[in-house]
């Protein structure tokens, strides 16, 4: 009887213990994934900008002057302009680069033609290419066709790129049954009509992902925009923070936070999409 | 509301796996056909071959009166029903249902406004075609609703439903364009048993309805056999059995079918059979059992099984074993059973035994045995008890190909008999042999096919009994008291047998059809029936009266013959691009479509086989014996001319069966 | 066990399938040589003049766009493709010289076009293959008594059943300018002297394999590649097990029953994901850097600043690169571990529940499997990706140049090394030739992996 006692004794103890340790863990996560961000924002209200005037992690004077500067002093660093080019780029390449990333997805789902084997596994290959040794020569390309310093041919390329990644999508895909599509054929629908009207509204999870990660890689990219903008006016905003320097911390930090912040608040918003997308896509069954 | 005509559908991946064999079947207006098989045994794939899902790689389907198969599924007026509903997950079950309809366009005549027809200058009305109105759509989606039961639902959206409501839906999004052909594949196999019955009789419910033909796809063969007008058993691509749920459950063709059919499984053991004087010692193996029967319950085993050296498999359902002690005491076929355990089902008890006293009774073995008993008796388990069987009820299958040896429509009379000097004597009957039946006195086995015994002759027979089994007539006659079989399809025949005064007729015996034995050896074969020849096909263009023309020729050995429309359009069909041009077939012919002719075909005479009647000659093109109908003895070199309307093709390369 | 078989049967059916390859040819040619044997006098036509078989066949539409193709095609190759295509394997004749005032040959320029030339060409012809199956097509229908396809039906089956020739023409097109044509120029540098003193004006010229054995034995090269090579290696192995085993045991600890408000613990991480790469990169560098918060506690505590990512800092910086890299990709990985393991049958848990098993033993055995077997194609990927990741030492510690190595440092991967010589340095034959080996490498890995997983394998059998 005793035994048993000290036995629910002990279970309990362990569960206490347990979720004791969890919560420990838990905040210790939370605190290191949290840190570096609030020390960021902190950042951004030191009221001179400069590394060295930091006491450890906190400023010595709070003030809002770096935003001041930030949106004011354009002179060196045009902030705006660069946010407005950002954005600019981020959404023309989200839309391109989603409509072809969808639309190769749905081919290589659906379609069984001569060429689908060869193409995936050559985009497989092509994926294994560090990725920026072709930029010498998307560079060349690129004073070749007239496209240097113009945000159109970042454009291009972002959009054209796009499609080789789509081999998530084309896993979401795959999990819609393909008895839909006999369906609405026997139906009397075209394959164009099945991807308009039953696939696009079947795959919100995988388009809001979609778009979501062709937004983010131009918004955050520097090598190719390094590369192929010249005039400080037409720079993107990853670009133009890289060429601050220490004592320019705080205007860096709360440049960060302006360009965080969208797709911050994005991500939460989408972020179960994010996750059916992402499983969806991956688990293969 | 039309009829099905399936003829040598198969299904060809490019990998050579054919996954549907030469499937034939004519399937008349609602009809409600079951297509019934385990796992991958093209069930699926014939029935997707019909809705147009699946190309059709060789054959010829037609629904009602149009070959459909380059057609589209829309354009085929079939509906289907999927295993997993298939409903449109982001639609309301209204758009669900009307979704087809919207696709569709309907025929009308051109309207003004107020919908008076416009009439054009000759005061016609004027044909369009034009969408369903919101009107009309709603009428019919209601409509199927209410048959259906879920006007309620219309608004919600499929994952608002349980299964048993998605099916319905699904069912709706099918009837509501009126098909001509239902198709359903494995409907009720994602819902819970008693859901599934249900739904079971609502849809036979729905087949009476809608006086519509059905096809419906299922493993279960419980469902085949409630549902089905007409059940089909496929296995590995090839159809077992296609018959009717009573006759499959009696009369079953092979012992897959014996053992698909039915619960629970039939009973298999295996044995041996011997005839001993007038009646038939069955032997089981690996057991002391041992039952006489008289031979008049198995006159339709075929006699190679008789000699009780041959194991083959004795098949008993469970309902014709018992343990019921006055059926036991009355019946002369007793086997010993150790009951291992038994399950109590209300009405009925299972219970488990073994004919081998040292068997367990739960594995699957060739010794275990189910009986079926009336309800809640009890039987102590590990005692023996004496167990009857039906004998009327045996099922008897070869151990190796698995076939039923004691068919409904028996092949052979085997008849012992003795020639002699020009005459074979049976029965107590002595028939002149015709001059082809050429063989040395004594005696022989005669394998006297049963379509080979024919009214009108010169040998008195008496009628025991007729049966008129699947379009064809048995009947069993008997000739000096000893009973012969005779098979007619031919409608004249039939009426001879059937009508005959007194019961009484004579017969005769056609001799080109009978084989004779001696120690086991042929020495008089049959005349083959079908005469292969190998060949290729071409076209070829030329001009007359300043027209070109094509013509299209079967070539065999180097001679043409012209094909007609119908087999070089079948020949077409079964073949993609110029493969009709560059592949081997096989031409078959019966005798009586080649004739000897001054040109075609050359031929190397062998003999002439005289058969009294009839004369056939027997010759060599190249390495291929042909028998071809003659009129007189002929010798040397011939040239033969097949008539090729009535070829029948088969492509070697792919073993397909063209025409 | 079972994966080291496979491995060995992979490769031992490798033979076969090589012995395969005359049988596979003489298939594949068997569509040509019966166009050749068979084909009547208006498919050699089409053979001729590209749709002059539809023409005399009737298909207008088709016969005609074949025709245009035909001229705009020898319009093009008479304008600029022929020099393009001659431009290619002389990469230039005429030096240019700006004192003389001469014009000269740009040899880079020269190997763009003639290989955009090539794709040009290989494109025509296929457009010319169909031409000729086209046209056999319509014989062979003619011949059989069918009815030709024709120009209206094939239109319309653009939005139907050939759909996808429909939606891939823009991506394929896309990804061939974007994608496949830089690939395919870098795999040309590699054979030519481009780099160092020879840009142009100078003239490029063919070298062969040159560069591969300078990387490989040349004393400039070859000790930087190879401790660069072992660097990198342990790298991609290691960073990738910590992100994913650190990803997988968060998603595992967020999904606990005991923990409450998941939603709030799991935007940590999530706010982590979101920030844009190079910020966080460029914020742990000013946190490690000497006058950062960390040196500056340190002084404080009396000691003296540490330089974390210095010159002399090898395993410090590359410690530092790991976490830092932990930092940025284990939310991602929770979050695609949080996504697979709602799939994951809770019966199968509680089943093992009731057998006893321990929480460890439940992990080993059902999780682990189970994520395994559904994310093998991103592990691969993430493999690739941290093999190749660039964006950490490059914003970590810049570009520094170390004893011992050339044009590089001790935390450098192959492709920041890679990025240093050929975009600042302009070695780029050179570079060139290490992101073929680079390729080379983690084509063979994750090729390998790729083929043995079950995803691959299953990849049919879903419908």
């Amino acid at each position: 009887m005793n035994e048993a006692r000290a036995k629910v004794v002990k279970a309990k103890t362990k569960k206490v213990l347990n979720i004791l340790i969890t919560y420990c863990i838990l905040i210790v996560v939370a605190f290191i994934f949290f840190f570096p961000c609030l020390w960021l924002i902190l950042a951004s209200f030191s009221k001179s900008g400069s590394i060295y005037s930091f006491d450890g992690f906190f400023p010595v004077e709070y003030g809002l002057d770096a935003f001041k500067t930030l949106f004011t002093d354009t002179v060196m660093y045009n902030y705006p302009q660069w946010f407005k080019n950002t954005l600019f780029i981020a959404c023309m390449s989200c839309i391109l680069g989603t409509v072809l990333t969808i639309l190769t997805a749905y081919c290589m789902s659906r379609f069984r033609f001569k060429s689908r084997k060869a193409m995936m596994k050559t985009t497989l290959v092509l994926g294994m290419f560090p990725s920026f040794m072709g930029t010498i020569a998307v560079y060349l390309m690129m004073t070749q066709f007239n496209l240097i310093n113009q945000h159109w041919g970042l454009i291009l390329i972002y959009s054209a790129q796009a499609p080789m990644g789509y081999m998530v999508q084309k896993g979401f895909f795959d999990t819609i049954p393909y008895s839909i599509d006999e369906a609405a054929r026997i139906d009397g629908a075209s394959n164009f009509t099945v991807f308009v009207k039953f696939i696009l509204p079947l795959s919100k999870p995988i388009l809001v992902y979609t778009a979501l990660t062709a937004f983010t890689w131009p918004w955050s990219d520097f090598i190719l925009p390094k590369m192929l903008l010249i005039d400080r006016d037409y720079y993107t905003v990853a670009v133009g923070l890289m060429t601050l320097g220490e004592t320019e911390f705080a205007r860096f930090a709360a440049g960060s936070i302006f360009i965080a912040i969208p797709i911050i608040v994005l991500y939460f918003c989408l972020v179960k999409y994010m996750i059916n997308g992402m499983a969806a896509g991956a688990v293969k069954e | 509301m039309a009829n099905l005509s399936l003829k040598h559908i198969y299904k060809v991946y490019p990998n050579g796996a054919k996954a549907v064999n030469d499937f034939n079947m004519q399937i008349s207006d609602k009809e409600f056909i079951v297509f019934v098989g385990p796992s991958g045994c093209g069930k699926s794939t014939t029935l997707r071959m019909i809705a147009g899902l699946e190309a059709i790689t060789a054959g010829e389907l037609k629904i009602g009166d149009t070959v459909v198969n380059g057609m589209e599924p829309k354009d085929r007026d079939i509906a289907m029903v999927f295993q997993n509903y298939a409903l449109y997950p982001h639609m309301t079950i209204f758009e669900n249902i009307a979704f087809g309809l919207r696709m569709r366009k309907i025929p009308d005549v051109k309207r003004d406004k107020d919908g008076k027809p416009v009439l054009d200058k000759n005061g016609n009305e004027i044909p369009v075609m034009r969408k369903y109105n919101k009107r009309e759509l709603t009428e019919k989606v209601n409509e199927a609703a209410e048959i259906l039961g879920i006007t309620d639902y219309l608004k919600r959206k499929p994952k608002e439903m349980s299964g048993g409501q998605r099916q319905r839906v699904a069912l709706g999004r099918a009837i509501v364009r009126q098909p001509k052909v239902m198709l359903l594949d494995e409907p009720l196999s994602n819902l819970d048993a008693k859901l599934r019955t249900q739904m079971r009789s609502e849809i036979v419910k729905l087949h009476k309805k809608l006086q519509t033909t059905f096809i419906y796809v299922t493993h279960d063969q419980v469902e085949a056999m409630t549902m089905g007008t007409r059940i089909v058993v496929m296995k590995d691509g090839f159809v077992k059995q296609i018959d009717t749920p009573k006759n499959l459950y009696k009369y079953p063709a092979n012992k897959f079918v014996a053992g698909f059919i039915g619960t629970p499984q039939m009973n298999f053991f295996q044995g041996t059979l011997k005839k001993d004087g007038d009646s038939v010692i069955i032997d089981f193996k690996w057991s002391d059992a041992k039952i006489t029967v008289p031979y008049s319950k198995l006159m339709k085993v075929k006699p190679q099984y008789l000699d009780g050296t041959k194991t083959v498999y004795i098949g008993f359902r469970a309902e014709d074993i018992t343990l019921d002690e006055k059926a036991v005491k009355a019946c002369n076929a007793k086997i010993k059973v150790r009951v291992s355990h038994s399950e109590e089902l209300g009405t009925e008890t299972l219970v488990y035994g073994d004919i081998n006293m040292d068997g367990d009774g739960f594995e699957e073995t060739s010794t275990r045995v189910i009986i079926k008993s009336a309800g809640f008796k009890d039987y102590q388990p590990d005692s023996v008890y004496e167990a009857a069987l039906n004998i009327d009820a045996v099922h008897l299958f070869d151990i190796d190909t698995e076939e039923n040896i004691m068919p409904r429509l028996p092949e052979y009379n085997y008849v012992d008999c003795t020639v002699n000097s020009g005459k074979v004597e049976f029965y107590g009957q002595s028939v002149a042999l015709p001059p082809a039946l050429n063989c040395a006195d004594g005696l022989y086995e005669m394998l006297l096919p049963a379509e080979a015994v024919k009214p009108g002759g010169g040998i008195p027979a008496e009628i025991i009994s007729t049966e008129n089994i699947n379009g064809k007539l048995l009947a069993t006659l008997a000739v000096d008291g000893k009973k012969l079989f005779a098979v007619t399809g031919c409608l004249v025949d039939m009426q001879k047998l059937t009508q005959a005064a007194d019961k009484k007729l004579n017969i005769a015996i056609d001799f080109k059809k009978v084989a004779l034995r001696k120690d086991g050896k042929e020495v008089i074969s049959p005349m083959p029936l079908v005469n292969g020849l190998n060949g290729t096909f071409a076209a070829e263009k030329s001009k007359e009266n300043g027209n070109n023309i094509t013509r299209y020729y079967l070539i065999i050995n180097g001679t043409k013959a012209e094909a007609p429309e119908e087999i070089y359009k079948k020949m077409f069909a079964a073949t993609s691009g110029r493969k009709v041009y560059n592949s081997a077939y096989r031409y078959e012919w019966t005798p009586y479509d080649i004739a000897v002719s001054e040109n075609g075909i050359e031929a190397e005479v062998i003999e002439t086989l005289d058969y009294g009647a009839e004369k056939f000659v027997k010759c060599a093109v190249g390495e291929q014996i042909l028998f071809v109908k003659c009129d007189n003895a002929l010798n040397g070199k011939i040239r033969l001319l097949p008539d090729a309307g009535k070829v029948s093709v088969v492509e070697t390369e792919r073993q397909i069966r063209i025409v | 066990m079972k994966a080291v078989a496979k491995c060995k049967n992979f490769f031992k059916g490798l033979p076969g399938k090589f012995r395969a390859v005359p049988g596979k040819l003489s298939a594949r040619f068997a569509g040509a040589k019966e166009i050749l044997t068979q084909g009547n006098g208006k498919v050699t036509a089409s053979m001729l003049v590209m749709g002059l078989g539809q023409l005399l066949y009737k298909q207008w539409a088709k016969g005609i766009m074949y025709l245009f193709v035909q001229v705009a095609f020898i319009v093009y190759f008479i304008l600029t493709g022929a020099y393009d295509l001659f431009g290619f394997f002389t990469l230039g004749l005429r030096e240019g010289n700006a004192w003389y005032g001469i014009e000269g040959d740009n040899s880079v320029v020269m190997l763009i076009m003639g290989i955009l030339a090539i794709l040009i060409i290989i494109f025509y012809a296929a457009i010319y293959i169909s031409n000729i199956k086209d046209v056999y097509r319509i014989q062979c229908a003619k011949d059989t008594l069918k009815n030709p396809v024709s120009f209206r039906q094939e239109a319309a089956a653009l939005l139907d059943k050939s759909f996808h020739k429909t939606a891939l023409a823009l991506p394929v097109a896309g990804v061939c300018v974007f994608s496949i044509m830089p690939i395919v120029f870098m795999i040309f540098i590699a054979f030519t002297n481009y780099g160092g003193k020879v840009v142009p004006p100078a003239l490029v010229s063919w070298v062969g394999l040159e560069n591969f054995g300078k990387i490989l034995t040349l004393g400039q090269f070859a000790p930087t590649f190879f401790k660069i090579f072992g660097w990198n290696m342990l790298w991609a192995v290691l960073s990738t097990a910590i992100n994913y085993l650190a990803g997988l045991g968060l998603a595992l600890l967020l999904n606990k029953a005991c923990v409450k408000a998941k939603a709030i613990w799991r935007a940590f991480p999530i706010l982590a994901y979101a920030i844009p790469g190079f910020i966080t990169l460029l914020g742990f560098k000013f946190m490690f850097s000497y006058g950062g918060p960390i040196n500056y506690y340190i002084k404080l505590a009396g000691g003296e600043a540490v330089g974390f990512l210095g010159l002399d800092a090898k395993w410090t910086a590359r410690f530092i690169g790991l976490a830092v890299n932990a930092w940025i990709s284990i939310p991602s990985t929770m979050l695609l571990a949080t996504g697979i393991l709602s799939n994951v049958n809770t019966d199968l848990y509680e089943a093992a529940r009731v057998d006893g098993a321990s929480a460890w033993k439940q992990f080993i055995k059902i999780t682990l499997p189970y994520v395994l077997f559904a994310t093998t194609p991103v592990l691969i990927s993430q493999f690739i990706g941290n093999f190749n990741n660039f964006g950490i030492f490059y914003f970590l510690r810049g570009g520094l140049d170390m004893d011992g190595y050339f044009l590089a440092s001790d935390t450098d991967l192959l492709i920041n090394w890679l990025y240093r010589m050929s975009i600042d340095n302009n070695y780029y034959s050179i570079g060139a030739a290490i992101s073929l080996i680079i390729f080379i490498i983690t084509s063979i890995i994750s090729l390998t992996v790729y083929v043995l997983s079950p995803s691959y394998k299953q990849e049919e059998t879903f419908r």
